[in-house]
């Protein structure tokens, strides 16, 4: 059912097109990086923000409720440049280790983020304990750069 | 001239013990590039932040100096990594490295980028205090923010670039993409 999927996605007309030239996947996987720095952007300044290392002067709530706003619209380009490149080499992915650890961790990336981190963060953040906001941080920054590294590795091991 | 003594520099550098190494290790050189890679969404990442700051985007309540400033440490820890990375990265591939178009265009690009930087930090500086808190920022503020960005966005594309054959030494190109890429030089010691 999901290989059924995978072949019919590179055999469709997006998947033919991304194959047909060499620039049009390199040219996705740019747009992807750039997208990729303002995840990370928003992620870091925000965890960071929580974790009290940088902007201690400015209200937590601030960083985070701003930060939240960028992040959407990373993950947003993220996914679908993501999907377009996934079109070009469907089934090399689907016979690749590393770009299923990549989907788990995205899946979990992805519930943290809107189902536990966001509603948490919209309380008062004086009346949360400092180290609930410290852990979801951490979780947060690790959860993210697994979901880049397990990416990037996607490349290497095919 | 100059692409002469850049292939000397680089064959040089290629016959160098630690370049061999490095390059026949599979797994040194992967970290090494994941890690440049990654990082950007430190050092792009807390760019992004300052620069979006400073087009008026988000972040408002926030004094864009004061922001800066904060940001900066993270945002040069990124750097430092991705700059450290990024030489030993060209130690192990000098020769490939210093005949592609992508990677050349990369680096004038870094300079350009570094100069934008440096012209808008002194501006930053000297007007402090009288639009911290606009609304919109001044025109030149944005105009800087905006070309820094452009500037950031070519150079992940030509990083990315770099890794595609198009323009290799050897292809069918014009005498002028035979000098721009410098492959006039390996054709010379040949």
């Amino acid at each position: 059912m999901v290989e059924q999927f995978f072949a019919w996605l590179e055999s469709s007309a997006l998947g033919a097109f991304v194959k047909d030239q060499g620039a049009t996947f390199a040219t996705i996987e740019a747009v992807h990086l750039m997208a990729l720095a303002v995840l990370g952007g928003a992620v870091f300044v925000s965890d960071l923000r929580l974790l009290n290392v940088v902007l201690s002067d400015v209200p937590s709530r601030t960083v985070t409720d701003n930060a939240h706003k960028a992040f959407k619209i990373a993950l947003a380009v993220l996914m679908i440049t993501g999907f377009v490149m996934l079109s070009g080499v469907a089934m090399k992915c689907y016979h690749n280790f590393y770009y299923w650890v990549k989907m788990g961790a995205l899946a979990v990336g992805i519930v943290f983020a809107f189902a536990i981190r966001q509603p948490l963060l919209r309380a008062d953040h004086a009346t949360l304990n400092p180290w609930t906001l410290r852990l979801v941080a951490i979780a947060s920054l690790s959860l993210w750069f697994l979901v880049a590294a397990s990416g990037r590795w996607i490349g290497f091991s095919s | 001239m100059l692409n002469s003594l850049l292939m000397e520099f680089a064959q040089w550098l290629a016959e160098q013990p630690f370049s061999i190494s490095l390059h026949e290790s599979f797994y040194l050189f992967n970290w090494l590039e994941t890690t440049h890679v990654l990082t950007l969404m430190l050092s792009l990442g807390m760019l992004f932040v300052i620069d979006a700051r400073m087009l008026g985007w988000w972040l408002i309540e926030v004094p864009a100096s004061r922001l800066a400033a904060r940001l900066a440490l993270p945002m040069w820890i990124g750097f430092s990594i991705m700059i450290a990375t990024g030489v030993t990265l060209y130690t192990a591939i000098p020769v490939r490295y210093t005949t592609s178009i992508w990677f050349r265009t990369k680096l004038i690009l870094l300079c350009v980028a570094a100069l934008n930087a440096w012209t808008f930090h002194r501006h930053l500086n000297a007007s402090a205090g009288t639009w911290e808190l606009d609304k919109v920022p001044p025109r030149r503020t944005r105009l800087a923010a905006a070309t820094s960005l452009c500037l950031w966005a070519g150079i992940v594309v030509c990083g990315r670039f770099i890794a595609y054959d198009w323009f290799d030494c050897g292809k069918a190109m014009s005498v002028f993409m035979n000098w721009a890429t410098g492959c006039v030089a390996i054709a010379a010691s040949q």
